[in-house]
């Protein structure tokens, strides 16, 4: 049972993180990087939604692979999570990035370095939302469970 | 258990079917609204595609069509107007030109009285002309236009319109109608509005030199109180009326009657106005529709003004990359122009921001919206207003959307100092400076301003003026500053 609760703040924290990332007036991408016409354009475009859904999709898939594809004892330690941590923490803002820029410039806007800065922010984002759905889906990992922390 | 291992699973999965379906709806044609608004894109093939979208999918988009399976395109505008609003900066997209909205009529007055003569001669540049046959071929082919001669009274022209776009001269072959020794401007306009039904133009072509019967031994502040006057009863009965008075040269060899009766031969240039009367929402559409360009914006105009009633409304959006911007600030969305987290620029303290506004549907001359004299700004820490029109060179990849449909740039600059201020811009209403520079009392020589101005222009112009003033202003802004 308290697995479950943790699976469900997991979720929770998840389309809290989600539904943050497409309001106007408190959009968590703009706390942290702002510049006004580059953020304009993301918020005009209904960028954000799918920025989020990128970040969510490649924490949580990166996590259940680990958890359920790797799943083995031979990759049970912290830095085996550790690594997959680092190439979710990549990969994730470089689709992100793929993506910002080709709809930039489907629409003629160039925006290369505001899009690099901005993508600083997805590398923490699916940092933590990898951390998130580890300690959401872990438990019922027969090889995994105790990585990184013991249970 | 094994039921236990697959609950996250199940719990995923309908998380990411709930995703899924919020997508859904009408995502292709919101994000094509979208790219099409923010890249600038606002033309009629652009929106052509959007509506093929609809008709290519009528199961999705069965609530943007009509019974027949054609595109509702009231409800199409509509669908466009809700995302536009809520863009960043909210954007607006007139389709109205696209939805199959009925031409307008041109309904042409033109004044045939003795000193109208000398414009139209065969060894002369023939402006006159040009202006008028201009302004029809302005309006779409297949537009109903109806030419009438003014004088004494309005006869309808007894030709077909090419005839009349070809006829070399016009006073020749409209000879003989009506008296021509006096023009009553009071029967004209009376019946001019009277006549006026919705979605039509009426265009007078004239000296605008009024010329009532039998003036011999009245003073001439009489004459210009009485045209004065006439001029504010005729406009003052019919509210909702809007004016555009453009003012042309055109080449003059002829007699001249001016005031006191005494006709003088006059070879030269010589002033002649086009005045465009409709209701205000048709001068709107003529001012915003692509159709029409080219008849509010002549290029032969010399000066144009427009009479209105009220206050417009004028769209303005905060540029957030601009040249001249010092400091920083963030621009806040929702209701009205809310600058926060405003800083001054580190070395001077000042903070200037510009604003793209479209200013073109007040038909104002570029003179008179370019003279920050002409605009009121009230401010605590005294922000002083820069206007400049838009060219075509500031317009980037990235700034286009903001600069789309506008028409000028206003720059504030100011020492930031309080904590909270509003900035008040208006544009005060006054009849422009061309009207009194143009305005002569005395045509009875040659010498001078002869060739540049009109007799009793400014009291004929000042009593539309007075009829039709609306407020103090023609429009206002007003920007929230927060530190």
């Amino acid at each position: 049972m308290k697995h479950l609760v943790y699976l469900i703040c997991g979720i929770v924290v998840t389309v809290i993180f989600f539904i943050l990332s497409c309001t106007d007036g408190f959009n968590i991408y703009e706390m942290m990087f702002f510049n006004q016409g580059y953020n304009d354009k993301m918020y005009s475009l209904d960028m954000y939604p799918v920025i989020a859904a990128i970040t969510i999709a490649v924490a949580w898939g990166g996590a259940a692979i680990y958890y359920y594809a790797i799943n083995s004892v031979k990759f049970d330690r912290w830095y085996h999570w550790l690594a997959v941590m680092g190439a979710v923490a990549v990969l994730a803002p470089v689709i992100c990035y793929i993506y910002n820029d080709t709809v930039f410039a489907s629409n003629g806007l160039m925006y290369v370095g505001e899009s690099i800065k901005f993508e600083m922010q997805t590398v923490l984002f699916a940092a933590l939302l990898y951390i998130v759905a580890s300690f959401s889906m872990r438990w019922w990992s027969s090889n995994c469970r105790h990585t990184p922390l013991p249970q | 258990m094994k039921n236990m291992r697959r609950l996250p699973v199940w719990i995923l999965c309908c998380v990411m079917l709930a995703g899924l379906a919020a997508c859904g709806g009408h995502g292709k044609l919101d994000k094509a609204v979208r790219s099409a608004l923010v890249s600038g894109d606002t033309t009629r093939a652009a929106y052509d595609s959007l509506c093929s979208i609809v008709t290519q999918d009528p199961g999705n988009y069965s609530d943007l069509l009509t019974p027949e399976g054609k595109v509702d395109h009231k409800k199409m505008a509509q669908f466009i107007e809700d995302i536009a609003s809520h863009l960043r900066p909210p954007m607006h997209w007139n389709t109205r030109p696209y939805g199959g909205v009925d031409d307008l009529s041109l309904t042409i007055y033109f004044e045939r009285s003795g000193s109208m003569v000398p414009y139209d001669q065969r060894g002369g540049g023939g402006q006159l002309k040009k202006a008028v046959n201009d302004l029809i071929n302005h309006f779409p082919a297949g537009s109903k236009v109806d030419i009438n001669i003014v004088n004494d009274g309005i006869y309808p022209y007894q030709h077909t319109v090419d005839e009349f776009l070809q006829d070399r001269d016009i006073y020749q072959s409209t000879a003989g109608i009506g008296d021509a020794s006096y023009t009553d401007f009071q029967l004209i306009f009376n019946k001019i509005l009277e006549a006026q039904r919705p979605g039509n133009v009426s265009v007078l072509v004239s000296d605008l030199i009024y010329s009532p019967k039998d003036t011999h031994g009245v003073s001439l502040d009489k004459i210009f109180n009485e045209e004065n006057s006439l001029a504010t009863r005729a406009f003052a009965r019919y509210k909702g009326k809007s004016v555009v008075v453009q003012q042309f040269m055109g080449d003059y060899s002829g007699k001249y009657y001016p005031y006191n009766g005494e006709p003088f031969n006059y070879s030269g240039k010589r002033p002649f106005y086009l005045v465009i009367i409709a209701d205000s929402d048709v001068m709107d559409q003529l001012a915003q529709d692509k159709r029409y360009s080219g008849v509010l914006d002549a290029d032969a105009a010399r000066n144009s003004y427009r009479f209105n009633q009220g206050t417009s409304e004028v769209q303005c959006r905060v540029l957030p990359e601009w040249k001249d911007n010092a400091g920083r600030f963030r621009v806040k969305h929702g209701e009205g122009i809310v600058l926060a987290k405003c800083q001054g620029d580190r070395e001077t303290g000042k903070l200037c921001f510009s604003m793209a506004a479209n200013l073109g549907g007040l038909t104002m001359d570029d003179a008179l919206l370019t003279n920050a004299a002409n605009y009121q700004v009230q401010s605590i820490d005294g922000y002083t207003l820069a206007v400049q029109p838009i060219d075509p060179s500031m317009v980037t990849a990235n700034n286009k959307d903001y600069l789309e449909g506008m028409t000028h740039i206003l720059t504030l600059t100011g020492d930031l100092k309080s904590p909270r201020d509003e900035i008040h811009i208006s544009l005060r209403n006054e009849l422009p400076g061309w009207v009194h520079q143009s305005s002569s009392d005395n045509d009875t020589s040659t010498g001078g301003s002869f060739a540049t101005t009109t007799l009793g222009l400014e009291q004929l112009l000042g009593g539309m003026f007075d009829a039709m003033k609306g407020g103090s202003s023609y429009f206002d802004v007003t920007i929230e500053l927060q530190r």
